[in-house]
């Protein structure tokens, strides 16, 4: 988490934020009307190929370009409202959680940053990554927008899990094309561009990883399937859960 | 197409200083979180397109009236199957209908517009600039404040960008314009490439044109555009301070409610 905070010390790493930020607000804005899933709420995505590979280059750049991007999107796409406060922390998720993750979810994952993408464990990695990151940022946002009594828990969690998790699965094609030209032309790789002593070593990481699978996947199975009656009670626990798990990390 | 929502006006909302709309916008979020009763809700919707009136903020409105529209059918439509009322007016199976929860669904709706109302109110008075220097002002770091306003500088450079991409493609042959909407926006997929590349690579010029500059993220700054809070700001801040307690108030004497639930 420490990476976090230390990188708005970092120009190039301030502006990634904007950078990325940018290009998922645009996305989301070309495709905000294009297939509403609950209007107002939520749409098909398109957009959402970016987040998990802005995560897996550029680290807490990511966590934070994602959290404004969608807020612009909301902005200009006129669906700026309280809901946006826990749209803001759902999709930082999205973007914080798979770098984070990456090097903490043990033993599948083998501890090292760099992505060997000839490596089918790391696709493994990768796919799980995506559907658990999806479905925590589905839990944050459903919990909130059920406690506002805007839209009902079970109902937004799944197509929220659902959405996000093709997006960042088709965004695996993406990550495909542009890794070599980040990683070795531009130089833009998050742990290249910040400082090691700012990177820091989570206090506990394999701890805070697994918190945030048991959070992800329970409150979204429990929520939506299997308790669906205390769907509330669930989202909030989970929540707790989630953050706590990715404070850790 | 114009993507931003700024309506350039003179209105005493336009002339408020950004903090004040900042505020103000959160209060009136926190009213219509209030009450869960549809003839309530009615009289904040209806109060907030008055004050969308007296703002000018109307052909925003306009322009947002198809999702304005689908959010209250929508809301409708929904939430009946998932709030619990002691009136049953149908029932199939596990799925029931009751007096209670149709009326909460109408006043989520109406929830749910009001809160874009809201929304389109403050951006249509607010400029970016002014958006940004209000969080500033308000405590928000610089540097955080500074990426969001360079996003917000870039989102219609990278959207125009990605329509030149799109544009040189479809003159290669591509098409958009067969399939089903699915299959359309599967054929956007691929030009994502060629924009995140594009956008990349601002970042390493943008950077050392920022430091050449003396950039540094941590030093205090001086500002060109000082806004200042005047009478206006305290005494709208007041009014809206002193309508959402008395919303709190009636809400608490048990007016303006169908459920138990917020």
């Amino acid at each position: 988490m420490k990476a976090v905070i230390t990188m708005w010390k970092n120009t190039r790493m301030i502006i990634l934020v904007a950078v990325c930020a940018a290009i998922y607000a645009a996305a989301l804005i070309a495709f905000k009307t294009a297939i509403p899933l609950i209007p107002g709420i939520t749409e098909v995505r398109v957009a959402n190929i970016f987040p998990m590979v802005f995560s897996l280059l550029f680290g807490p750049a990511a966590a934070w370009g994602s959290a404004i991007g969608n807020l612009i999107g909301d902005i200009f796409g006129g669906t700026f409202g309280l809901g946006s406060i826990f749209g803001f922390i759902g999709n930082f998720l999205l973007g914080y959680l798979p770098y984070a993750m990456w090097t903490t979810l043990k033993p599948i994952a083998d501890g090292k940053r760099e992505l060997a993408l000839g490596d089918w464990r790391s696709w493994v990695l990768y796919i799980i990554l995506a559907l658990i990151s999806s479905a925590a940022c589905g839990v944050v946002i459903a919990m909130w927008l059920e406690v506002l009594g805007l839209v009902p828990y079970p109902v937004l969690v799944t197509i929220i899990t659902i959405n996000d998790t093709f997006g960042s699965l088709i965004g695996g094609l993406l990550l495909l094309a542009v890794y070599g030209v980040v990683r070795r032309q531009l130089r833009l790789i998050w742990w290249d561009v910040m400082e090691p002593e700012d990177i820091g070593k989570p206090a506990a990481g394999v701890l805070g990883a697994w918190l945030v699978v048991v959070g992800a996947l329970a409150g979204w199975i429990l929520g939506a399937y299997v308790l669906s009656g205390q769907a509330l009670i669930i989202g909030i626990i989970t929540t707790i859960l989630i953050l706590v798990g990715s404070f850790l990390m | 197409m114009n993507i931003f929502l700024y309506l350039d006006e003179n209105t005493w909302f336009h002339r408020l200083d950004p903090r004040t709309k900042v505020i103000g916008v959160l209060l009136l979020f926190g009213i219509v979180m209030v009450f869960n009763h549809p003839l309530y809700m009615a009289a904040v919707a209806l109060g907030l397109v008055l004050l969308g009136a007296a703002a000018k903020a109307l052909p925003n409105f306009w322009r947002m009236r198809y999702i304005l529209a689908l959010l209250v059918v929508f809301s409708t439509v929904l939430w009946p199957f998932f709030a619990k009322g002691p009136t049953p007016l149908w029932s199939w199976g596990r799925l029931e209908v009751s007096r209670e929860s149709l009326m909460y669904a109408v006043a989520m709706g109406l929830r749910l517009a009001s809160f874009v109302a809201a929304g389109l109110i403050f951006l249509s008075t607010t400029t970016n600039e002014e958006f940004t220097h209000g969080l500033i002002r308000l405590g928000l770091p610089y540097p955080v404040a500074f990426a969001f306003s360079t996003a917000l500088r870039l989102v219609p450079t990278f959207a125009g960008a990605g329509a030149t991409i799109v544009q040189a493609q479809i003159s290669r042959g591509l098409d958009v314009e067969s399939g089903n909407i699915f299959q359309r926006a599967g054929k956007f997929i691929p030009l994502g490439v060629p924009l995140f590349i594009y956008a990349v690579r601002h970042t390493n010029m943008l950077a050392m044109a920022l430091e050449s500059k003396g950039f540094n993220p941590g030093e205090p700054r001086t500002w060109y555009l000082n806004p200042q809070m005047r009478r206006a700001d305290y005494i709208a801040l007041a009014v809206l301070t002193v309508l959402f307690l008395a919303a709190l108030f009636l809400r608490l004497q048990g007016y303006g409610q169908v459920l138990p639930r917020l």
